[in-house]
């Protein structure tokens, strides 16, 4: 399978509805393929299922249908939380239609934040997580504590991460934090959010949508691996709270599919919710041993002039995170990225690219690697 | 406690009960840590409607045998320590606990919080469980049928044979029909316990300050356990522990706690009671217009026990951050509990830690859009047959009128209310005192059918002044109609 076409909004706070921002994505994408719509031969749609958004909006394959005219094609949705955009990916990837309309869509920031965070909270488990007051702060904040203690991770080196994303974002006209400055003191005197978690280690909330076209048309950028694999939906409930099974089981499966190591990847697009994941996202994908992930950002290697720079569009953390729409805006950045189109971030060597989208703290996640043919 | 459900032959573990393995389909059994330890905690500063008081901590728990769970506490705790529950020290001890899918196994972590609970082999136990209408267990209306179960159980295993299921219905509604539906009729068949409808048996009378009650014998005579739903209640606050103990009086002495003012019998009523153990089902619990079926489940999934109605029932309020009824206050000034949480053993988890905003009721909301409810202080029966009637209505185009019951309506009350409809005679004789006209008198003795139809004829004409002899005969052939269709 290849990607024919991206399209991405960008992520911020708009005033267009769910259906104006999928529309701008779906267009783009089109345009970026040089397709017309009736050369689809599929649509799927990831979208949460908010009622507190202000737009009371279910069935969105049916508002989808209505968009775009008379499509005549299935359209279908999938949920997957935060990994919707990875999981519409991949079902795409595995499609039998010839070209296939991923659309990622979200939007949140009508919803005060006591409600976002409820809203995400749904995709805990209930009676467990929910009623404990685990609100996906409070989870990643005991995954990171446990991380922490176990390797010898601080604060300061959790900072590293968000500085190094915000700087990517810096320069990313469709992220959040465009043009705006992040220092590292800025991020050290951000207020806690869930103990050892600060408001800069949090990804930031935000509307936006991206799509991508898939097709068995070859062009520049093949997919070479596609995975998605489901764990246990309490992250307690794991083996080990500091390493993520699904995430190394379809990581070790996206590789298989490519025929490649971890070594040979040049850059990724990592689930970077919270700080402490990129790090920990570094070790199950590979790119560094157990432990050691802290490494990694230390010596700059994850930077966007470093030999394997991660999250060179800044990120969940800086880009910003529309739930659903965020894993196929990782494909738009590998594709842009090995299409030499990413302007100030361009990465030097993008052969061969890696996104990472979790749903969850570590339920689901896909892994897909995207490789460049070409052109 | 920390469990898990574990297969015996290849050791794969369940967070929920399940009774086979789903791969080997071998046996499982249930496994529980003895100690827990802190392996972590944060402190959480952003509130959620779930979670509305910060900060708050989540603590991650783990026992000997590696099982962990995420626990909630306002409470600064150090990683590495042992994580201990204190039982109870005190005899007005409120015991709260979250269900985490096992009900029995929260039930008897409850009473084993509890300073001492004493249960005999030859004790004659009476379970007084809250049965109103007929609904299903699922609509919170009733006592969960489930948690009944696992108080027989309990009370089984501890070798007690002479148990008695008693309630009694003050509806209008058959106690046995509402039983049925509810599940818990099946629940004493499968256990071979008697249910009995408390309206057929004897009454003894008791005193206190004044006040008589006729109380039903078996509940002088037997240990009582009360599992009443907790709940919103429209009407005085909030149902639970001492509210489901009106229904162990007679029908003229529950009509006269009313009268004589509900906020201070209702205290004296407990008080005149043998002491009894309170379980409060919360394992859904109602918010919104309850306790009838105009509530809406809760899902709190907690159970509250105490030997102390009143303590149970002011934390329960303060945990579905209500404004305390007035007759827990009273009830406190009088002696009979203790209704301050702040100067209250509280075990297990954690009042502020529970803390969640319930819907509140809606003052004058009938399940009709239309029809507004005015109760100058009504008895429980009327109020609940007023909603009944209007919920008959419901789908029916109609124009706002009034629905006045009660023995103190006040003038204040009905002031530039235009269309208003008195129902039952004490509403009946007082509007009549005061000199307000009415649209229609509707008698609490006639039948139902009768009732309906009566006030369907004012809802639905804007210009009706009053009703006349013809809408009092086509209410009669309603009646007589609906019962000839019923005789078919």
């Amino acid at each position: 399978m290849y990607v024919k076409g991206v399209g991405m909004t960008k992520f911020g706070v708009h005033s267009k509805t769910s259906q104006e921002l999928c529309y701008d994505a779906i267009m783009e994408a089109l345009d970026d393929a040089d397709m017309q719509l009736s050369e689809v031969d599929e649509i799927i749609i990831a979208k949460g299922d908010s009622i507190n958004d202000g737009e009371r909006q279910r069935m969105f394959p049916g508002v989808l249908s209505s968009i775009l005219g008379d499509l005549e094609i299935p359209v279908i949705r999938v949920t997957a939380a935060c990994s919707g955009g990875g999981a519409a990916f991949w079902n795409g990837v595995n499609s039998k239609h010839k070209n296939t309309l991923v659309v990622g869509i979200e939007k949140l920031t009508p919803m005060p934040t006591k409600k976002i965070t409820d809203d995400l909270m749904m995709a805990s488990e209930r009676i467990y997580e929910q009623t404990e007051g685990l609100s996906f702060p409070a989870q990643n904040a005991l995954i990171a504590q446990q991380y922490m203690m176990k390797y010898n991770v601080s604060s300061d080196d959790l900072a590293l991460v968000a500085l190094k994303n915000h700087e990517n974002a810096f320069n990313n006209p469709k992220a959040r934090f465009y043009g705006k400055k992040v220092t590292l003191d800025m991020i050290r005197k951000s207020p806690v959010v869930a103990s050892p978690l600060r408001l800069f280690d949090c990804s930031i909330s935000v509307d936006g949508g991206a799509a991508a076209i898939i097709s068995t048309d070859k062009t520049d950028i093949e997919v070479v691996g596609s995975s998605l694999y489901t764990d246990r939906l309490p992250a307690f409930e794991a083996e080990s709270m500091t390493s993520w099974q699904a995430t190394k089981l379809a990581a070790k499966e996206a590789y298989m599919q490519a025929g490649i190591t971890s070594e040979e990847v040049n850059f990724a697009e990592i689930h970077d919710a919270f700080t402490p994941v990129e790090l920990i996202s570094y070790e199950d994908l590979g790119f560094a041993k157990e432990g050691e992930g802290k490494k990694l950002i230390k010596k700059g290697i994850t930077k966007i002039n470093g030999k394997m720079p991660v999250n060179s569009s800044g990120g969940l953390k800086a880009k910003g995170h529309p739930v659903s729409a965020t894993g196929i805006s990782q494909i738009y950045e590998i594709v842009k990225q090995m299409r030499k189109e990413s302007g100030k971030r361009q990465i030097d060597k993008t052969k061969i690219g890696l996104a990472q989208n979790i749903g969850g703290v570590g339920s689901t996640v896909t892994t897909h690697i995207l490789k460049h043919v070409g052109g | 406690m920390i469990i898990r459900w574990v297969c015996e032959k290849d050791n794969k573990k369940w967070l929920y009960p399940i009774e086979k393995c789903i791969y080997c389909k071998g046996p499982i059994t249930k496994q529980k840590g003895k100690k827990s330890k802190i392996m972590g905690i944060t402190k959480v500063n952003i509130p959620s409607p779930m979670h509305p008081i910060i900060p708050y901590h989540v603590m991650l728990l783990e026992d000997e045998h590696g099982n962990r769970i995420p626990k909630k506490t306002m409470r600064e705790h150090k990683i590495g320590k042992e994580y201990v529950v204190e039982r109870a020290k005190k005899n007005d001890a409120v015991i709260i606990t979250k269900i985490k899918y096992d009900l029995k196994e929260a039930l008897n972590e409850s009473l084993g919080l509890l300073n001492s609970y004493e249960i005999k082999e030859n004790d004659k136990v009476l379970i007084k469980p809250s049965i109103i209408e007929p609904a299903y267990s699922y609509q919170a209306v009733n006592t969960n049928p489930k948690l009944l179960d696992a108080l027989i159980n309990y009370l089984k295993e501890k070798g007690v044979k002479d148990i008695i299921v008693a309630e009694q219905a003050m509806l209008g509604n058959d106690v046995m029909v509402s039983a049925k539906k509810a599940g818990i009729l099946d629940v004493c068949k499968n256990q071979n316990v008697n249910f009995v409808d408390l309206s057929k048996t004897d009454y003894d009378e008791t005193e206190h300050d004044g006040f008589k009650f006729r109380v039903a014998k078996e509940i002088l005579e037997r240990k009582i356990i009360n599992i009443p739903v907790m709940k919103i209640n429209s009407q005085i606050g909030v149902s639970g522990a001492m509210e489901n103990m009106i229904r162990v009086v007679d029908e003229e002495t529950h009509k006269k706690m009313f009268v004589d003012d509900i906020e201070k019998t209702l205290p004296k009523l407990i008080k005149t009671l043998p002491k009894f153990l309170t379980v409060g089902d919360a394992t859904m619990g109602m918010q919104g217009q309850g306790p009838t079926l105009l509530g809406e489940p809760a899902f709190l999934n907690i159970l509250f026990v105490s030997k102390n109605p009143v303590a149970l029932d002011a934390v329960f309020s303060e945990a579905g951050m209500l404004k305390t009824p007035e007759y827990i206050e009273k009830a406190g000034e009088m002696g009979i509990g203790n209704n301050d949480t702040k100067n209250m053993e509280i075990v297990g988890d954690e009042l502020d830690a529970i803390k969640y905003r319930l819907k509140a009721a809606e003052k004058g909301c009938t399940a009709h859009p239309n029809i507004k409810l005015i109760d100058g202080k009504s008895n429980s029966y009327m109020f609940n047959s007023a909603l009944k009637i209007t919920s008959k209505l419901v789908g029916l185009l109609g124009y706002e009128l009034h629905l006045v019951i009660g023995t103190q309506l006040t003038k204040d009350m009905l002031k530039g209310k235009e269309r208003v409809v008195a129902y039952g005679k004490d509403a009946i004789q007082k509007v009549n005192d005061l000199g307000v006209k009415v649209l229609a008198e509707i008698s609490e003795d006639i039948d139902d059918l009768e009732k309906v139809v009566l006030l369907k004829g004012v809802l639905e004409d804007p210009k009706k002044k009053r009703i006349t002899q013809v809408d009092k005969v086509k209410s009669k052939l309603a009646k007589f109609g609906g019962k000839i269709k019923k005789s078919f």
